[in-house]
């Protein structure tokens, strides 16, 4: 009886987005950030429920360093939420499009390293700590982060 | 074409091409054939007509009318002049006239066929049915090989409910008609069947269902037909058989399982929890087997197993409508207090480890628990339990803050408080969340309007209107009733009267245009053959206005028109000075500085707004172009600055009185309307028939209430008045009294008694308070609000709206004559007692400032830099309330 599916995020529901972060995590995103999402296209997705909104997921190519990364900027579910597959559908959603596109060197996140609950989320599917940046945070304690990497062999 | 002017061959040949072109709607090419002709004949009646009659098809109305009048004074003589000038007039919506010239036409040739139909058009459209029986039998005279010549012939009859006839002449008919397998047929049989039906000959009805099912395409009618008359014959086991069947078509249609329960002639709870038994089995995805049980059973262990089963599954599937749909179990206080132990049950246990019960196995998804406190906060809401229900929906939001449905029933938990601008809050965040959302934005958009904020309201609603024309002008275009209600009623609030007689002037057109709409399916439906749904729609229409949606405009309305009558506004520019007596020369310089501003910015929105107009007419002009079919009648335009300046208020009343009147006469407020009215016309007959009705349909306390102020104010004026009235009048009114127990009673006595036998109700006091005023308004204003100094929550129950409805009639309406300052606060103050959180009693600063929150905090307002601006406007409106 449970559905777990994805969905596009659009200028009408945008703010759902928005809601989930909010509750989610520590750190506030702005109004540009909002903004950009809806140019995301397959790299932002809002996670339905039973056809309500509990998660999302948004990510950004890097091509800094003359190297294609994906980053993935948040990926959250309410907490009522949790244990159900919905951050796993979301993942492998992400991963999947690595795979299809085939150009990506690796997908790579920032984690508080408090949080020990992603981190084992982010190991099970193949992610690995390989740095660990100080002062990454602003305004939330504790204020360093790791940065989890997963990377692809080149086809 | 006979004419006692003819044409020479030539322009005779011309003449006929015009009325070619004419029909085929090239109407260019028509008027180049006039000119022609008008070139050697300049004064040729039929010409002229013609050229009339195709002016008024491409919009020009006024030349159009010229033409024609101008064609017919040269050839009265000619039909086709008098048809023309009738059609003219038809367009205009003159019917009456209109059917004075096709008369004249027909005296001038009286078989002429198509005169004759839109003769029939003009008078089944006014509901002159012996006139439109007549016109039916002369056409099915000329014409007695057409089927629609007997159909409407047939339809006169039945129309005037003289059914044997009409029976009679559509049998005779379907003798020479071969049977054919088509809609047609269909539609035939089945109006037939159904004047059968009204005339109660039900068996002829199933025989004749019977003999020609072959050819009846639209089985589901037919069944139904079938089994409502079986039914009446009391054939209960063939028609429970039919039931069955239709059930099978359609498992959600609640009178099929009426219908079957009631022609099994199920007694006992068992039978009948059985038969719900075997359904709900046969159809699970129906929810009426297993929902009407929860009505009927009454033993509470029963009740509760069986909504202990039905609210598990409802949670489990997430019936976000859940609470709607058993509400209706609320009339029973065990029936709600067994619903309300099990889910704050289930609330508990589902916190804890997500299981409805301790004992129970089955883990649910986390969803059951949102639906569970959504459901609470819907309880508790709707017991009053305002503080319990905000409780639960706030939970509900923590737990899952996406949910638009949760915000929208915390907005309602907070109108039921009488916190207006949170509520719109709720409101505009549920709408933020799912723009695409219709249904949110309507609710949102009417939060405004009960918030009044009027602008803010059109905002959003404009989500979901043209972008080419104004909000306002798009929703009116679309008839959107509920929203012109809602805006009249904002308006009025804050005393804008012009504006709100103009959306309820709109409301009272459009259902004029539903009436008027009517006329191009008398013709459409006789040809297509869809009979019962043509009478159908001819009886719907009969009784349009008893719409809800009239009857609120109109009381609006009246309401507004009352008060005018009592207390007419000054002339324009004028009014200025009504709020300056008490102002310093400072805040009067502010005051008028404002003003200015204000009239700049109007002007600012009249230029954009008149641009738009424009540029919507020359978007309309294309579209004429096209469709150039058009031909309504201007209205005359609604002006607020006319509308709120009426020379005789009652008088405006009775576009609005009259029919809800007629249809609306069940509601006790319509006649306590109409006594207002005719009280002020001292009309004393009229008077008594509504004191009479408002005694007849009144059963609730605040009805029995207005009832003896209607009483009450009658006696009075009776006592003064009673020499002028004649002696027939006096005589009935004097029986009439009698009946009514009242005749020879003191007022004061009668007051009196009200108000000590109605101590603890709050509806009564107000009555008795009002007349204990009016019948001294000198000594007694003082007394009349002393009354309500004593008021507690420990004697007294009081609702929100009458509250409200009260403070207003004392604070604004003079309902005590002008009472000091002191005296408004303290009855405020006194109320807040009874509603600490509803704006209206908070002190005007307090409302200011809950305002500027709202608006400040509004989606549609978080990238828009002219906040400051709108709150100040809104501010002055927050004073004048």
């Amino acid at each position: 009886m449970l559905s777990i599916e994805l969905g596009d995020i659009t200028i009408h529901n945008i703010k759902q987005l928005k809601k989930i972060n909010q509750v989610v995590f520590p750190v506030s995103y702005n109004d540009k950030f909002y903004k950009d999402v809806l140019d995301l296209g397959p790299l932002a997705k809002l996670a339905y429920f039973n056809d309500i909104v509990v998660g999302g997921v948004c990510c950004r190519i890097d091509l800094t360093d003359n190297k294609r990364r994906l980053y993935i900027m948040t990926l959250g579910c309410l907490s009522a939420y949790r244990k159900y597959g919905v951050g796993k559908l979301m993942l492998n959603h992400v991963l999947d499009y690595c795979e299809k596109d085939g150009n990506f060197e690796c997908v790579y996140l920032h984690v508080q390293i408090n949080n020990d609950v992603a981190i084992d989320f982010y190991k099970k599917f193949g992610f690995e700590i390989v740095e660990r940046k100080e002062q990454y945070y602003k305004r939330i304690e504790p204020a360093d982060a790791f940065v989890l990497k997963k990377s692809f062999e080149k086809k | 074409m006979p004419s006692s002017n003819p044409l020479p061959s030539h322009e005779a040949n011309l003449f006929k091409k015009i009325l070619k072109c004419y029909e085929q709607k090239q109407y260019r090419k028509a008027l180049q054939h006039v000119k022609e002709i008008l070139k050697k004949f300049p004064d040729h009646g039929e010409t002229l007509s013609m050229k009339g009659l195709i002016l008024n098809y491409t919009n020009k109305k006024s030349e159009a009318f010229e033409c024609a009048q101008r064609g017919l004074k040269n050839d009265v003589k000619s039909h086709v002049c008098w048809h023309v000038y009738g059609l003219l007039q038809r367009s205009d919506r003159k019917y009456d006239e209109a059917i004075k010239c096709y008369r004249n036409a027909l005296k001038l040739d009286p078989a002429n066929l198509q005169i004759l139909r839109d003769l029939s058009l003009l008078q089944i459209q006014i509901r002159d049915l012996e006139g439109f029986r007549d016109t039916r039998y002369q056409l099915l005279q000329l014409r007695p090989t057409q089927r629609v010549s007997w159909i409407g012939y047939a339809m006169s009859y039945h129309l005037l409910k003289d059914h044997s006839i009409a029976n009679n002449i559509l049998e005779e008919f379907n003798k020479t008609q071969p049977k054919t397998i088509d809609f047609e047929m269909s539609e035939l049989l089945l109006y037939q069947n159904k004047i059968y039906q009204e005339a109660k000959l039900f068996e002829k009805s199933i025989k004749h269902l019977d003999d020609n099912k072959n050819f009846i395409l639209d089985k589901l009618c037919l069944l139904e037909k079938k089994a409502f008359a079986l039914t009446n014959l009391n054939k209960n086991e063939e028609a429970a058989k039919i039931y069955e069947q239709l059930i099978e078509r359609n498992p959600d249609n609640l009178i099929y399982y009426q219908n079957l329960e009631a022609s099994l002639n199920l007694n006992s709870i068992d039978e009948k929890l059985n038969f719900y038994a075997k359904l709900s089995e046969k159809y699970p995805r129906s929810d009426i087997p297993r929902k009407t049980p929860l009505l009927f059973l009454s033993d509470s262990k029963q009740f509760s197993s069986y909504v202990e089963e039905y609210l598990k599954r409802s949670f489990r599937k997430g019936i976000t409508p859940l609470f709607k749909e058993i509400k209706c179990l609320y009339s029973e206080e065990t029936k709600w207090k067994i619903i309300e132990s099990l889910v704050v049950g289930y609330a508990t246990c589902l916190e804890t480890d997500n299981k409805f019960s301790n004992d129970s196995s089955q883990e649910e998804p986390p969803t059951c628990l949102l639906w569970v406190y959504y459901f609470l906060a819907q309880h508790f809401d709707y017991l009053k339990q305002y503080a319990k229900a905000l409780v639960f929906i706030n939970k509900a939001i923590n737990h899952t803050p996406t949910l638009v449905e949760l915000y929208i029933v915390k907005g309602k938990i907070y109108k039921h408080c009488g916190k207006v601008y949170d509520a719109v809050v709720c409101l505009d965040e549920a709408q933020s969340l799912d723009t695409a959302d219709r249904f949110v934005n309507y609710k949102c958009s009417k939060y405004m309007l009960r918030a009044s904020m009027i602008k803010e309201a059109e905002e959003i609603a404009a989500k979901f209107t043209r972008e080419t024309s104004h909000p306002a002008e798009y929703l009116k275009e679309m008839q959107c009733m509920w929203y012109e209600i809602e805006a009249a009623n904002a308006y009025r609030r804050i005393g804008k009267f012009g504006d709100a007689l103009k959306k309820c002037h709109q409301v009272e057109r459009h259902f004029q245009e539903f009436i008027e709409d009517q006329f191009d399916f008398h013709s459409y439906c006789m040809r297509k053959m869809t009979l019962s749904s043509y009478v159908d729609m001819l009886r719907l229409e009969d009784r349009i206005k008893s719409h809800p949606f009239f009857y609120k405009a109109s009381k609006i309305a009246i309401e507004i028109y009352l008060r005018l009558n009592d207390n007419p506004l000054k002339e324009m520019g004028a009014e200025l000075d009504t709020n300056t007596e008490n102002l310093s020369p400072a805040e009067l310089k502010k005051l008028k500085n404002k003003q200015k501003k204000q009239q700049l910015k109007a002007q600012n929105e009249k230029e954009k707004q008149q641009q738009l107009e424009q540029k919507r007419k020359e978007l309309n002009k294309q579209k004429n172009k096209e469709d150039s079919d058009l031909e309504q009648p201007i209205e005359e335009e609604l002006l607020p600055e006319k509308l709120e300046r009426p020379e005789n208020p009652l008088e405006e009343c009775n576009r609005f009185l009259k029919p809800i009147e007629e249809f609306a006469a069940q509601y006790p407020e319509t006649h306590y309307l109409a006594f207002q009215v005719y009280y002020r016309k001292n009309k004393p007959l009229l008077m008594m028939k509504a004191l009479k009705k408002i005694k007849k349909n009144s059963n609730t306390v605040d009805y029995l209430a207005k009832f003896h102020y209607c009483a009450c104010k009658f006696l009075l004026k009776y006592e003064k008045e009673k020499c002028s009235y004649n002696t027939d009048v006096l005589g009935v009114i004097q029986n009439e009294l009698k009946h009514l127990e009242l005749f020879g009673q003191s007022v004061e006595k009668l007051n009196e008694n009200f108000l000590s036998v109605n101590q603890n109700n709050f509806e009564s006091l107000i009555v008795g308070s009002k007349i204990l005023y009016d019948l001294n308004p000198n000594e007694n204003q003082q007394k009349a609000l002393d009354l309500f100094k004593n008021i507690s929550k420990e004697n007294l129950s009081i609702n929100l709206i009458t509250a409200i409805d009260a403070f207003r009639s004392v604070a604004e309406n003079h309902y005590f004559g002008k009472c000091s300052k002191e005296e408004v606060e303290n009855i405020r103050t006194k109320l807040k007692e009874f509603f600490t959180e509803a704006t209206i009693f908070k002190t005007p600063e307090e409302q200011a400032n809950d305002l500027i929150n709202c608006v400040q905090g509004l989606s549609i307002n978080s990238f828009v830099s002219s906040v400051n601006n709108d709150i100040t406007d809104q501010m002055t409106s927050v004073n004048i309330r």
